[in-house]
């Protein structure tokens, strides 16, 4: 698919990847500021870490001199870690006047983004938010008394609702509240939950659930799915006057008493893939899997000793060897 | 600059042959050829021919087995709810997790639709798991068997030849499909010979030199399946709506270049593609080749690179002249990698980093250098931003090669195949 990028996202994108002057690709050695978002499983991963000009005496008024990104992801993500990188060092911002910058301001930096790409401004806007409570952390500056929620990451280890992405409860209730997400869509395009197997979307407690509890109930849900029929458990349970384990025990005897040694003189075997009713499905190992007539020799061999000797009514079903091919 | 195209399971371009001949139907000879009168009779005629030609080059007994449609994946629609409505005693299903969108999502349809539809797995060279396969089959119920010839993304075999075997000893009663679309004209398909106990075949005209808008459906007689579009008698009243006449005349005339020079284009196309292979191979660190242990088409190598993106890559390479495709998930639209290389489980360091190049009877080995050329240097582009990457060392970090230990680990777990030697 080819994404409608900006001119400028390409730009950025294209500067980056010819490591440019001015462009940010790097990591500052021991960085006043350091956050991660993202992890490789997920598709995109961004390590944001930044350097300030510390004041002599007022933490607070630090200045953010130098903001630098290793970022794994797709060409959006890549021009969204320079567009916060860019921002950033153009506002010459103190760490808590940067937490200003939004998910918004990196899109419009881009001059916007494909819907389905937002994520990637999103994880930027994170990764500056983990750097600044970082750079809180070791200049001593206490954000919840300058009124900043720093409560919010411990309170967002809660239940896992996106798996595949790990995403929790207490992070998308905020994040649906903040983005304004009122679909599915919205969810997965901004923070990618629901994005991959799908099975949280109408779960119980899942994002329809949240979205429903957040805004009010907007569309009734689809019925739930009819378990499967029980008679074909039951009709499995008769096999020729043996029960199936019966059945497949005693094949596997005549196998082993006429069959085995026959093929074991040449190096190779046989194995048993399934048993349908009368239907014997068996596939030859080692070195008779590579032989021109082991179809036939399946057919022939093992399907008379079993006649013979189990039930008259068998058929064998030869199988491919490892290559499948016959 | 030159343009090196190497997307050829994407489309293909049309041959100047194809083009040539499909010319006359447009400003010439464009009567309808169901009308009456004189006039008509060249595009009937023509469209007979076409219809004789694929017949012959697919081993169908009759010409009459073959339907024009307007692409292979309304072959594909047609084939399997055609016969899911023409046998409503039978509600089980079997096909692919490896299957082209065009079947995949049909098979989640039937699902819907309340039928049982079992999602048949492979290994991790991309090899069918036949055992699930034979467990799967059920005498007496199983409506369809759908299993594609050569996957599009990988381009490994399926040995469909031996599966319809199974499937018609199984049960006579099972129909067995096969979306051919990536190997029509590339691979030998005798469907009186090996293949003959496949009842349905799609193929497409835009994957072998014939423009996009045409397909084919092989409908072996007796088959029962009842049509997608109804509406006028055309295609013996199997496919309603005018013949699409220049289009079906060159889907004849691609199937009939194609297989006259199958044997040497092969081993040629293969030259190229393995020499792709060991060259990129040789110059890459940590990249796998995706279906490398399996049969696979001579023209396709998909490769996954660790700890790079793949659509970063497509963007350097469009830069560079060189068109390819990605199974990353930011080229899929959806925010998952490729449903194939998942269902491989290539390693989750490696899955967003897929590419694939797919060549032609057209590429040439000025082809293949450019891409040698281009292809390391956009990989070390990405790895030097990569969060995951040593660029001194140039070799994952630490904590990186933990991450891929972890990933190798899973894979192992996941795909303990019992067919591996």
């Amino acid at each position: 698919m080819t994404w409608n990028y900006s001119k400028k996202t390409m730009q950025l994108f294209m500067d980056a990847v010819h490591g440019k002057p001015g462009t940010h690709m790097g990591e500052i050695a021991n960085p006043d500021g350091f956050g991660e978002h993202g992890s490789i499983a997920c598709g995109d991963a961004l390590r944001f870490t930044f350097r300030v000009e510390r004041h002599p005496t007022d933490p607070t008024q630090d200045r953010i001199v130098e903001a630098r990104y290793l970022t794994f992801g797709c060409t959006s993500a890549i021009a969204a870690s320079e567009a916060l990188c860019a921002l950033i060092e153009e506002g010459h911002y103190t760490p808590i006047e940067a937490l200003k910058i939004t998910n918004k301001d990196i899109a419009d930096y881009l001059d916007g983004l494909p819907k389905e790409k937002l994520h990637c401004s999103v994880m930027g806007a994170e990764a500056l938010e983990a750097a600044v409570f970082n750079w809180a952390i070791k200049r001593g500056v206490d954000l919840a008394a300058l009124g900043i929620d720093i409560t919010r990451k411990e309170q967002e280890e809660g239940r896992l609702v996106c798996k595949c992405f790990g995403l929790t409860e207490p992070y998308l209730r905020r994040k649906i509240k903040e983005l304004e997400l009122r679909t599915i869509a919205d969810i997965t395009h901004a923070v990618k939950a629901g994005g991959a197997c799908m099975s949280c979307h109408h779960a119980p407690g899942g994002l329809q659930d949240l979205l429903d509890e957040t805004w009010g109930r907007q569309a009734p849900r689809p019925a739930a799915q009819p378990a499967p029929p029980l008679e074909r458990f039951v009709a499995g349970l008769v096999h020729n006057g043996l029960s199936p384990f019966q059945f497949a025990k005693k094949v596997e005897r005549v196998l082993d008493e006429v069959v085995r040694p026959q093929l074991r003189q040449d190096g190779g075997d046989v194995e048993i893939v399934d048993i349908k009713d009368n239907l014997v499905y068996c596939r030859l190992v080692g070195a008779c899997a590579g032989c021109v007539g082991a179809s036939r020799t399946i057919k022939m061999m093992v399907e008379q000793a079993l006649k013979d000797r189990v039930d008259e009514r068998i058929r064998v079903i030869a199988v491919g060897g490892q290559e499948g091919v016959a | 600059m030159r343009l090196v195209y190497a997307d050829n399971n994407a489309t293909t371009q049309v041959a100047p042959e194809v083009v040539e001949a499909m010319a006359p139907f447009f400003a010439e000879q464009y009567f309808n050829p169901s009308s009456m009168y004189e006039a008509a009779r060249g595009p009937a005629a023509a469209i007979a021919q076409a219809r004789a030609t694929v017949a012959r080059h697919l081993g169908a007994a009759h010409p009459a087995e073959i339907l024009f449609t307007s692409c292979a994946t309304e072959s594909n629609n047609t084939a399997i709810f055609g016969v899911v409505r023409a046998n409503p005693s039978r509600r089980h299903v079997v096909t692919t997790a490896v299957e082209h969108p065009a079947v995949l999502e049909v098979g989640k349809e039937l699902v819907r639709q309340g039928l049982e539809v079992d999602f048949i797995g492979v290994d991790r060279h991309g090899r069918l798991d036949t055992t699930a396969f034979v467990k799967a089959l059920r005498p007496g119920e199983t409506l369809l068997v759908s299993v594609m010839h050569a996957n599009n993304e990988t381009g490994v075999i399926f040995p469909v030849a031996e599966l319809a075997r199974i499937v018609k000893e199984t049960d006579p009663g099972i129909l067995f499909h096969t979306d051919a679309t990536q190997t029509a004209g590339k691979l030998p398909i005798d469907l009186s010979g090996d293949m003959r106990h496949v009842d349905l075949l799609s193929l497409s005209g835009h994957k072998l030199h014939a423009p996009k808008g045409v397909g084919a459906l092989y409908i072996r007689r007796g088959t029962p399946c009842r049509p997608l579009l109804i509406g006028g008698h055309q295609e013996a009243n199997r496919r309603a709506g005018t013949e699409n006449v220049a289009f079906i005349v060159a889907l004849g005339r691609a199937l009939e270049l194609a297989m006259a020079t199958r044997d040497a284009d092969e081993r040629r196309v293969a030259a190229l593609r393995d020499r792709l292979e060991r060259e990129l191979s040789a110059r890459i660190s940590f990249l796998e080749v995706n279906g490398q242990g399996a049969p696979r088409l001579a023209n396709t190598l998909n490769l996954a690179c660790h700890f790079v993106e793949g659509e970063g890559m497509l963007y350097q390479l469009s830069a560079a002249g060189i068109c390819a495709s990605s199974g990353s998930a930011c080229t899929s639209g959806s925010l998952e990698p490729s449903h194939v290389l998942r269902a491989m489980g290539v390693p989750f360091t490696a899955v967003h980093g897929s590419i694939r190049f797919s060549l032609s009877r057209y590429s040439t080995d000025e082809d293949v250098d450019r891409i040698v050329e281009v292809f390391p240097t956009v990989v070390a582009n990405l790895r030097r931003l990569s969060p995951y990457w040593d660029v001194v060392a140039d070799r994952p970090r630490p904590d990186a090669e933990a991450l891929l230990t972890q990933a190798v680990e899973e894979r192992r777990r996941s795909l303990a195949s019992p067919h591996q030697p």
